[in-house]
């Protein structure tokens, strides 16, 4: 949860206030709960409607918090064991210039590895207007990582 | 199959394996989908390197302070509709481990399991040797029936692999770990009805779990 709160807030002080606001929302709000979603869909719904609201008032504030400086996102790359991805940083770049929905079924599919079914309830939306939001994601990232040229027009970086 | 051009969208929305697979033929003749496919493929690389994971010793301790914090408010005691009681326990479990799960028990007054009426037909708070014999006679079928089907959703838990199927893994080692220390607690004081409604609790919301995975993996 607090993965995909980072790459939507960037930066991990606010990833942990959205987490914990969002726990608070899930204790206080238990009777908002359709029967009809899993609880971790529910959660995440509720966890990206948080992190929205605080990308909305850190925007409207005057001093909000600097991004995530590059020393950190390095320490927030995945301990895996496996080096980090040369694209990573621009694709996170690039992920800012999205559309909330798009970058969310984006986030929700590619990096957390929801399906598509899971990805439309959280969503709340269908199977079909998850993959065509993540149709829409992806041509839109790879149109923003060519502008910005980390990618060639021909697909090569 | 054939795949030209215009099912660009369609191959790649994914959903449709031969498909994509056509695509993929066609792609070998055409630059432009070549291209397309190509920058597909690195963007699919490259974002599971996204995933963020750091250390937060500080987060869970500051929520469970602050649930308990709110559990302390008036508005927070009013009860939550009767079949909603179970939802913050659910969630709690599967985010906060035990603490956030005693919390709901707390808030649970019991339903109408015949264990729960029996207890809720005792008046005094410690019960008697005799009444302690029968809950335990009756709280042990039910967990034997509990981990029955435990163990016919273990198979299929072990299998799947999905981040729902994750999270419920994880709420049942959360569940698991709060009903031994229920036990553990209940050994200390064997007459304390407030533990014994604290254990069936957690035990009715592993039977739910337990339900639930069995349908989300069937379907």
């Amino acid at each position: 949860m607090k993965s995909i709160a980072a790459n939507i807030l960037g930066s991990r002080t606010d990833a942990e206030d959205a987490v914990q606001e969002a726990m608070l929302k899930v204790y206080r709000g238990a009777s908002s709960f359709r029967g009809g979603a899993s609880v971790s869909t529910w959660l995440y719904r509720i966890l990206l409607n948080t992190c929205y609201d605080h990308l909305r008032q850190s925007r409207r504030r005057a001093n909000a918090e600097a991004p995530m400086p590059p020393e950190e996102i390095a320490a927030a790359a995945p301990k895996t064991g496996t080096p980090d991805h040369p694209l990573r940083l621009s694709i996170e770049k690039a992920l800012g210039q999205l559309e909330a929905r798009e970058r969310t079924a984006f986030l929700l599919c590619e990096v957390e590895g929801f399906s598509h079914r899971e990805a439309g309830e959280i969503l709340d939306v269908g199977e079909g207007a998850s993959r065509a939001l993540l149709f829409r994601a992806r041509r839109h990232l790879q149109k923003a990582l060519v502008a910005s040229g980390a990618f060639s027009p021909a697909g090569a970086p | 199959m054939k795949a030209t051009c215009a099912d660009l969208e369609r191959a790649l929305s994914g959903g449709e394996p031969e498909l994509f697979s056509a695509f993929e033929a066609h792609a070998h003749s055409c630059t432009k989908c070549a291209a397309e496919l190509a920058g597909w493929r690195k963007i699919a690389d490259a974002a599971p390197a996204l995933r963020k994971k750091w250390d937060s010793p500080e987060l869970w301790p500051a929520i469970r302070q602050r649930l308990a914090e709110e559990s302390q408010t008036p508005a927070a005691r009013k009860p939550p509709r009767t079949w909603l009681r179970w939802v913050p326990a659910a969630a709690m479990a599967a985010l906060f481990g035990i603490a956030a799960a005693g919390l709901l028990v707390f808030r649970n007054s019991g339903g109408r399991d015949p264990l729960v009426s029996h207890w809720q037909t005792t008046k005094d708070p410690i019960l008697a040797d005799t009444a302690a014999n029968e809950v335990e006679a009756a709280e042990k079928s039910y967990v034997e029936s509990i981990e029955k089907l435990s163990r016919l959703a273990e198979p299929k838990l072990a299998a799947a692999s999905t981040p729902i199927a994750l999270n419920y893994r994880e709420k049942l080692a959360v569940l698991d770990s709060a009903i031994a220390d229920l036990r553990a607690s209940i050994e200390q004081n064997r007459y304390n009805t407030h533990l014994r409604r604290e254990l069936l609790t957690v035990y009715r919301e592993k039977q739910k779990t337990l339900q639930e995975l069995m349908k989300e993996v069937k379907s």
